[in-house]
């Protein structure tokens, strides 16, 4: 069986030969991860990988060995190295950070089961066995072929979108806009004189809107983006067209700059509110890591800056 | 006699229209119903019957191709067929969108977001454009 896997992985022109010196190091079985504490119930945890930095095809093949077959087939399905590693380290991510969580002793990043709600929004399903209650643990993804991001909750839903800054519609911004946005955004990027300046405010707008939409976890379909507009003038707040003069108070934003170079916008489930109803900033711990081999704490670096929404980082 | 005449007159043009419908409906020979000299008119009828079911025109699966090709950046010569999923080819949720709003240009239809959401490989969005065109 494992020959079988060897011969096909030496195909996948995605992992390149040239870093072969590294193999040394996987020839045996992959460290351990290293284990972290589930988030509290008001933090969030942020992890990332950047595709770039992951060059050792060993490494690459012992991450295709972590995935079920069906998962293999689905990276194997993308055109192009660059679109098959993005789609394995997206897979990768999601299933060594939940394992890292230990929720369940000696969880295997292997053995983790997906399954999809009812909109088609991806859930763990936990295996039911005595005396173990699975834990609330919400996680969302999102890749480029540049970033792949994983966000971890615990209770809250949670939906995250990430961007490159520099992304560039084919489409007339506004023209587009106009046709999928709200009349409110619309004016809002209208009003952006400098077009560098208006093309990053619609990424951020874009990035914020999917957050919220995957956040809801219904669907496309159920939330069209022109139906809610995006407020990010004090604070970032999200208004549906069904009740305009009630700014939806169930969600709260964050909008980080990574690494100068990409958006990464996170929209959560508010679970508790200051006194008066007054929104508590979130609680945001973020780590780089290319699993198995190295992992750092990011947070409250230049690596992450929060350019919007109330964020506390640790 | 006039009738004839008539209709000796107007068949080059149902023909040429009947060899169309051919070309949409593969493997149908339609031409063949053993009927008087009006044949030709009991088949259309029965093809104009049957395009309802029938995959997009290649033409419009050509234009669809062309659209994901430019919004992906994709070489000239890259393989995109009705088969390719958007997903599979590089297309992120934006990308999606974005040959939306291309294909709704192009062919002068509206697509709702429900429509939208359903479209995966080219070929379902030729689908969709033709029965929004034949609207």
């Amino acid at each position: 069986m494992l020959s079988f896997l060897r011969r096909s992985y030496l195909n996948f022109s995605f992992m390149n030969p040239h870093y072969c010196c590294l193999s040394r190091n996987f020839s045996a079985a992959l460290p351990p991860l290293l284990p972290v504490q589930l988030p509290s119930r008001m933090e969030t945890h942020l992890w990332y990988v950047v595709p770039d930095e992951v060059k050792s095809a060993p490494l690459l093949s012992k991450y295709m060995e972590l995935l079920p077959q069906y998962e293999r087939d689905h990276v194997l399905g993308f055109r192009g190295d660059q679109l098959q590693k993005s789609a394995l380290l997206a897979r990768t991510l999601v299933r060594t950070t939940i394992a890292r969580y230990q929720v369940d002793d000696h969880l295997d990043p292997r053995s983790l089961r997906f399954k999809r709600n009812i909109h088609g929004k991806p859930e763990v399903e936990w295996e039911t066995k005595d005396g173990f209650c699975p834990p609330p643990l919400q996680f969302n993804i999102s890749h480029t072929s540049s970033l792949v991001a994983c966000g971890v909750t615990m209770n809250s839903l949670i939906g995250i979108d990430v961007e490159e800054k520099r992304r560039r519609t084919k489409n007339n911004i506004l023209a587009f806009a106009k046709r999928y946005f709200t009349a409110h955004e619309v004016e809002h990027l209208n009003a952006i004189p400098d077009s560098e300046l208006q093309q990053q405010e619609f990424i951020k707008l874009w990035t914020l809107k999917e957050a919220y939409v995957k956040a809801l976890g219904k669907g496309f379909s159920s939330s069209p983006f022109n139906t809610f507009t995006i407020r990010a003038s004090s604070g970032i707040a999200v208004e549906t067209l069904d009740s305009p003069q009630n700014l939806t108070n169930n969600w709260q934003f964050a909008l980080l700059e990574l690494m100068g170079s990409h958006y990464v916008a996170i929209c959560l489930e508010r679970q508790e509110t200051g006194g008066a109803g007054k929104a508590l900033p979130i609680k945001l711990t973020a780590r780089k890591t290319i699993p198995f081999v190295e992992d750092e704490l990011v947070s409250g670096t230049n690596a992450v800056v929060t350019i919007g929404g109330s964020v506390t980082q640790f | 006699m006039a009738s004839i005449t008539r209709a000796s007159v107007s068949m080059p043009s149902l023909s040429a229209s009947v060899n169309q419908s051919q070309r949409r409906i593969s493997g149908m020979n339609s031409v063949s119903f053993p009927v008087s000299g009006r044949s030709m008119i009991p088949s259309l009828r029965l093809q104009r019957g049957l395009q309802v079911c029938c995959a997009a025109k290649q033409e419009t699966v050509d234009k669809v191709v062309a659209i994901v090709k430019k919004q992906l950046a994709l070489p000239a010569d890259a393989a995109v067929t009705g088969e390719s999923k958007f997903a599979a080819l590089g297309a992120d949720s934006l990308d999606t969108v974005e040959i939306v709003m291309g294909l709704e240009e192009e062919f002068d239809i509206t697509v709702e977001e429900e429509s939208a959401q359903s479209i995966t490989t080219v070929q379902e969005a030729a689908d969709m454009i033709e029965k929004l065109v034949e609207k």
